[in-house]
């Protein structure tokens, strides 16, 4: 089935409006390939809303220095986060008998993301326009979108893996816990295989010279 | 089969290659290998700057046709512009006049009708009457000599509650305020300054920096049994390296240690009244190597229009910064160029002129301000009279000699907005990374506009909300029209 363009956009409004609804249907209704697509597209637009952030944003609210802003790293920044809660939450339901399926667990993270994007695009443009005091504004829909999020992801969860809520914040925690021992693992793993790297060339450094 | 596992590996690699570059060091940038004028900016990067001071000569005790001058520790320059060198190594003090020609020397002075000497004295302040404090160190004491080296009065040992029993009375640096209280930076006290009274008689401390602790440090302490903490360091404020008094009586203070705030200004109190407005917190310089450290600010002066300079004895570079605490200029260095020193102890401004004394060499180096040092200077006095035009004015050629100086685009900016540009003053502010500014014009110039254009802002508004308003009722029948002909 096609995916009709309409209902590219209509469908991810309509779940962060009525979440349950939403999620049961993205669970166990909608057809996958269509949803899959939209939940790229969700990250294209974040990772692109991300750029454009740190490059067009107003002053007053934008912190990072034009100089050093490097579009692979930002989209890396909205990219990872989203991969490593996937699969922590991946890894940590199977073991708590979650009935997630991993793309349903990716996509119900993707379309959890869409307030962000939805917040955030308008105020690159917004911040252009806004006084010092004004910022506050900027701030709180901020904090708003954050909330809404996180509010999409609990619900999300819990519906794809048919938890109780209760158990849902458990495994939302836990995942929290689970990512930031992947990220040492990664780091510690990277850094191993630098320090390798290092001395594999430090060897055929010392193996030229003296040849 | 062999194409799909290689494309999964290929997906692997880059993932990993991706990954690589978060745990990619942190390119350590430094301000060493400048070894001319420099200047941070907005973002803390090192930027190259005009030079504000060039050195113009050096003073050595065989230029004043006297003994070369040993380990001298302090310096003092007079309203006059007379020049007053602490020599410690010789147990003397020096005077020269404004062109450095030799007034006199002053190596001992009359108590009880017997001669006494110095030993090994650390501080030296003048007053503006012209008497001489002197911090004479290694007979733990402080002698007061008035204009004509007489002696006034000898402050020794001082006797209080607040002080242990045991205490060691060594002074190191010294100040005197209009109502004759002296403030002395003593060894080994951690609890500020000793503030006497005119008498002579201790009355207090003043300004103690506060206790500094390192968050790892102090988890180790909580896990260590009392015998390992026994044999660890004790948490100690940090001890202040120098101290200088304004002409409102306000004491300027640094401390060594890159604690939180290395600059300090003292009220009468001892409260922190120093203001943090710049872009970065006074604190010497920004970028470092590891293995160098911070810096370690052992000198400050203040000059007029609340400008003040910290001399870094780690790099030898002196930062001057205005009284809201934005970096104006960055000169000298380690080396051995002139302009450059060995072991920079102290500092002072005599006019337009800097001078910075060299323990080692026993030297002092004459720093002129150059063309580019002046006109910033004026800027900032025109700004702190009150006068914005001419500052204004003065920052724009600031502006011009050093793009890089972020703060003068601010001075135009301020110009520009009591000129009612609005847009252009919100540009300036920006350029200078300034948002309480920019919010000001920018939202001048907004209300400019909105008044300017409201009106077909106004029906363009109007105008869309009726189409839209006539669309949604066209579809609206359409639909009702088209259901009725299903039924």
């Amino acid at each position: 089935m096609q995916a009709s363009s309409k209902e590219l956009y209509q469908y991810p409004l309509h779940l962060i409006f009525h979440p349950f609804d939403g999620y049961w249907e993205l669970k166990y209704e909608r057809n996958q390939r269509n949803s899959l697509l939209i939940a790229f597209m969700i990250l294209v637009l974040l990772v692109i809303t991300k750029i454009l952030h740190a490059q067009y944003s107003g002053f007053l609210i934008n912190l990072s220095n034009p100089k050093y802003l490097n579009s692979l790293l930002e989209m890396l920044y909205v990219i990872i986060p989203v991969l490593f809660w996937c699969v922590a939450n991946w890894s940590l339901t199977t073991l708590m008998d979650g009935e997630g399926k991993f793309s349903e667990i990716f996509m119900s993270t993707c379309f959890a993301l869409v307030p962000l994007f939805l917040i955030h695009f308008p105020w690159i443009w917004l911040s252009l326009v806004i006084s010092a005091q004004e910022t506050a504004f900027y701030y709180f829909s901020n904090a708003l979108a954050v909330a809404w999020t996180v509010y999409l992801l609990f619900v999300g969860n819990m519906t794809v893996h048919q938890y109780t809520p209760a158990k849902t914040v458990l495994t939302m925690l836990l995942t929290l816990v689970a990512m930031a021992f992947m990220a040492f693992l990664c780091l510690l793993f990277f850094s191993l295989v630098q320090q390798i790297v290092s001395f594999v060339v430090t060897i055929y450094q010392e193996l030229v010279l003296r040849g | 089969m062999r194409r799909s596992t290689w494309k999964k590996r290929k997906s692997i690699i880059m993932g990993m290659i991706c990954l690589l570059l978060f745990v990619q060091e942190a390119p350590y940038v430094s301000a060493d290998g400048k070894t001319d004028a420099y200047h941070y900016s907005f973002w803390g990067d090192a930027v190259p700057a005009p030079a504000a001071y060039e050195a113009t000569t050096i003073i050595t005790g065989k230029k004043l046709n006297t003994t070369p001058m040993k380990e001298p520790s302090d310096m003092h320059v007079t309203a006059n512009q007379h020049v007053f060198v602490l020599d410690s190594g010789n147990g003397r003090i020096i005077e020269m006049d404004r062109n450095f020609k030799l007034v006199r020397t002053i190596d001992s002075f009359e108590q009880e009708g017997k001669e006494d000497h110095f030993k090994n004295p650390q501080g030296l302040y003048v007053t503006e009457k012209g008497h001489l404090l002197v911090a004479d160190s290694d007979n733990h004491r402080v002698v007061h000599l008035d204009e004509q080296g007489k002696l006034v009065k000898i402050v020794s040992e001082p006797k209080s509650d607040l002080l242990k029993a045991d205490f060691q009375f060594k002074p190191m640096r010294i100040v005197m305020d209009k109502g004759e209280r002296i403030y002395v930076m003593a060894e080994g006290v951690f609890d500020g300054f000793m503030e006497f009274s005119a008498d002579g008689t201790f009355s207090s401390f003043i300004g103690a920096n506060r206790v500094q602790v390192d968050p790892v440090e102090y988890l180790w302490k909580r896990f260590a049994t009392r015998e390992q903490r026994s044999q660890m360091v004790m948490f100690t404020p940090t001890e202040f390296t120098n101290l200088d008094m304004d002409e409102e009586g306000f004491i300027y203070a640094t401390s060594g240690d890159r604690g939180k705030d290395p600059v300090k200004k003292l009220n009468a109190q001892g409260t922190d009244i120093l203001r943090r407005e710049g872009y970065q917190t006074p604190q010497g310089d920004l970028l470092y190597t590891q293995e160098a450290g911070p810096s370690r600010l052992i000198d400050v002066d203040v000059g007029d229009s609340d400008m003040y300079s910290v001399l870094d004895s780690s790099k030898g570079r002196i930062f001057t910064y205005n009284g809201d605490g934005y970096l104006l200029h960055i000169y000298g260095g380690i080396g051995n160029r002139l302009g450059q020193f060995n072991t920079p102890v102290a500092l002072e401004r005599a006019g337009d002129r800097m001078l910075v004394l060299d323990k080692a060499l026993g030297e002092i180096t004459v720093f002129q301000t150059t063309e580019y040092g002046r006109t910033l200077h004026e800027a900032v006095r025109s700004y702190y009279n009150g006068d914005e035009d001419q500052s204004s004015v003065l920052f724009a050629q600031a502006a011009e000699m050093n793009a890089n100086l972020e703060y003068a685009y601010a001075g135009i900016g301020k110009a520009l907005l009591r000129q009612k540009e609005y847009a252009e003053s919100a540009k300036y502010f920006k350029r200078s990374m300034e948002p309480k500014g920019y919010s000001k014009a920018f939202l001048l110039y907004r209300k400019e506009l909105m008044r300017e254009h409201f009106s077909w802002m106004m029906s363009g508004i109007f105008l869309a909300v009726a189409a839209i308003v006539t669309v949604i009722i066209v579809r609206r029948q359409k639909r009702r029209t088209t259901n009725a002909g299903i039924k």
